[in-house]
């Protein structure tokens, strides 16, 4: 490999990570940026995608290519894989259908999770919805190593190469699909936010009494917020494992709860900009640290796997502190009334 | 002119406080009513009751003819009542057109399938901005049309919130403490723009507020409450010199 590879390889990955990360953001958003609901468990339905995906997508490829075999597609997953993928990897129409499907299934698992946690969500206040949402966001985590056939238990399975037909170029191609969902959800999100429905769920956001006395269905209009959101969490957790090849049972709060709020939180909170500037000021920064922290071995009086850590703990502090609202302020959307023009019309009229 | 609003025998209580303690009253159709009482008697819980945000204990609420006791908040928003709130509310990230936007009803562009096609609610969504910057220019708010809700002083807040009720197109209008923390010039335009919506457009208003000086000019009828009842009903000069009202009320 030479140095240039290693260069665009990083970017590729980078630019993987980024996609996937802002698609979850996009779905914290809607749910906390736009609604003002403090969904602390979407690590939920970030992992319902995933594993739903993971645990359905071998058995799915063998039904659906037809492959005559008696092995498990969980339990003899390396075996099963070495019949599907050659299919696959000749198909590339079929491939494209499949993951498709599997996107499909993937984001319907999330929002399966969302309506599990939207029961208690639209029921209780911020703090203990916090808490119970926190909660919730650990339950797939132990199903996921407990129960072996969902995806292999501990260990993890691999799943079919939807993009082995690109061969080497396989995670170019998988990193520009994901580039690709990612910017059409970044321009839904901003479509939504300027229309009556976003409009309605950021009033809702700003008073929820008076939004119940002007007729809105507060329960409905939350459920359908947090079914929104966890969809999307749902579709990124779903590409990310399409695109690495392989899910594992370890879906943790800290990447994908916390991490999202960190990069929400640093772009600016109900902003779909600012979701966007988070997102990549973030995960390049954070990517950086690892990437260079070695340089510091021996000069820092800590171990240095720490140090990302403790970096992102102090810029979390620092932007509560200096610059709550983010690096993007949540933009008024509003249909501008053309002042000079409206009053004319009125009057003439 | 017929009763629009009939409060029957409505009694609600808050753990052993009886907030209202079988309540009787009628508003009539096109009229501007206050109702007055000191601080703690249950004004504001009656109008509460009567949109639906608490459910009464006993007694009945008809609307027209329509009996709309235990209804949700939505029900009675659509069926035409709408109200403001004593400590103005505002959707404060949102403009104060888009304020009053949220308000429109029925709106396509509300429901998240019909949201996706702009196709299906752009019309609408149109004819709610023109009717909004009309009522915009009624209340003397256009100026400030495009700025956050939560910019404006608040005296604007209260007409804003005015404003977001006349955007239901409702026919009656239960305001609480509309004047109060305005100033008296203010507060006197606010009750003639009152007086002038039900002129112009027919429409009903039932009317907290404690600053009497300036409401008494304005309103057909008063209602006095203390501790969760009605102790006197009728024409302003009726009502302020009814012994009762005095001595609860208004002191010697």
């Amino acid at each position: 490999m030479t140095p240039l590879d290693q260069v665009i390889l990083f970017v590729v990955d980078l630019l993987a990570l980024l996609a996937v990360y802002l698609i979850i953001n996009i779905g914290l958003n809607i749910q906390e940026g736009i609604t003002g609901i403090p969904n602390f468990g979407i690590v939920l339905a970030v992992a319902g995608g995933a594993y739903i995906t993971g645990g359905l997508s071998t058995r799915l490829a063998v039904s659906l290519l037809r492959v005559q075999t008696n092995l498990d597609p969980i339990f003899n997953n390396i075996a099963v894989l070495h019949l599907v993928n050659p299919i696959l990897r000749s198909q590339p129409p079929t491939a494209i259908a499949m993951l498709v499907l599997f996107l499909i299934i993937g984001s319907l698992a999330g929002a399966l999770m969302g309506l599990i946690s939207s029961a208690p969500a639209v029921r209780l206040r911020e703090d203990y919805l916090a808490i119970t949402l926190l909660a919730f966001g650990e339950i797939l985590n132990v199903i996921g190593i407990g129960y072996k056939p969902l995806i292999g238990g501990p260990i993890g399975v691999n799943l079919p190469d939807i993009f082995g037909w690109a061969g080497q170029y396989r995670f170019y191609v998988g990193t520009f699909v994901l580039l690709l969902v990612a910017a059409a959800i970044f321009a839904y999100a901003g479509y939504l936010i300027k229309t009556p429905f976003g409009r309605t769920l950021k009033a809702i956001r700003d008073s929820e009494i008076v939004a119940r006395s002007l007729g809105k269905d507060i329960t409905r209009y939350r459920t359908t917020s947090i079914l929104l959101g966890s969809l999307l969490c749902g579709t990124a957790g779903s590409l990310w494992v399409l695109y690495s090849g392989a899910v594992t049972p370890t879906y943790a709060r800290f990447d994908w709860t916390f991490l999202p709020w960190l990069m929400i939180l640093l772009g600016g909170i109900g902003s779909n900009r600012g979701a966007l500037v988070g997102t990549v000021v973030f995960v390049a920064l954070n990517k950086l640290i690892v990437y260079y922290k070695y340089a510091f071995v021996g000069i820092l009086p800590f171990d240095i796997v720490w140090l990302n850590y403790l970096l992102l703990g102090i810029i979390t502090i620092l932007i509560l502190i200096y610059r709550p609202e983010g690096i993007v302020r949540e933009k008024v959307t509003a249909p501008k009334l053309n002042l000079s023009a409206a009053n004319k019309e009125i009057q003439s009229s | 002119m017929g009763n629009l609003l009939q409060v029957k025998d409505v009694k609600r209580s808050f753990g052993s406080l009886r907030a209202l303690d079988g309540v009787t009253l009628n508003v009539d159709e096109k009229t501007v009513t206050i109702l007055i009482g000191p601080n703690g008697s249950g004004k504001t819980t009656l109008i509460n009751v009567i949109t639906g945000l608490q459910k009464p204990d006993e007694g009945h609420i008809y609307y027209v003819s329509t009996e709309i006791t235990g209804w949700s908040p939505q029900q009675i928003y659509r069926t035409g009542i709408a109200r403001t709130f004593q400590i103005p509310s505002m959707f404060g990230k949102l403009t104060v057109l888009e304020n009053l936007l949220v308000a429109e009803k029925n709106h396509p562009g509300e429901s998240f399938t019909k949201s996706l096609v702009k196709r299906l609610w752009a019309k609408h969504e149109r004819d709610a901005v023109e009717k909004a910057s009309r009522i915009l220019q009624l209340l003397g708010l256009f100026e400030q049309s495009n700025m956050p809700a939560s910019l404006v002083s608040g005296g604007q807040m209260k007409l804003v919130e005015i404003g977001r009720a006349l955007m239901s197109d409702a026919k009656l209008y239960l305001l609480d403490e509309p004047v109060s923390g305005v100033n008296p010039t203010l507060a006197h335009e606010i009750f003639a723009r009152i007086i002038g919506l039900r002129e112009q457009y027919g429409i009903t208003f039932f009317i907290v507020e404690h600053r009497l000086d300036i409401a008494l000019q304005y309103v057909d009828y008063v209602n006095a409450m203390v501790s969760g009842r009605l102790i006197a009903a009728g024409p302003p000069e009726q009502v302020i010199n009814d012994a009762k009202v005095i001595e609860a009320y208004l002191g010697a």
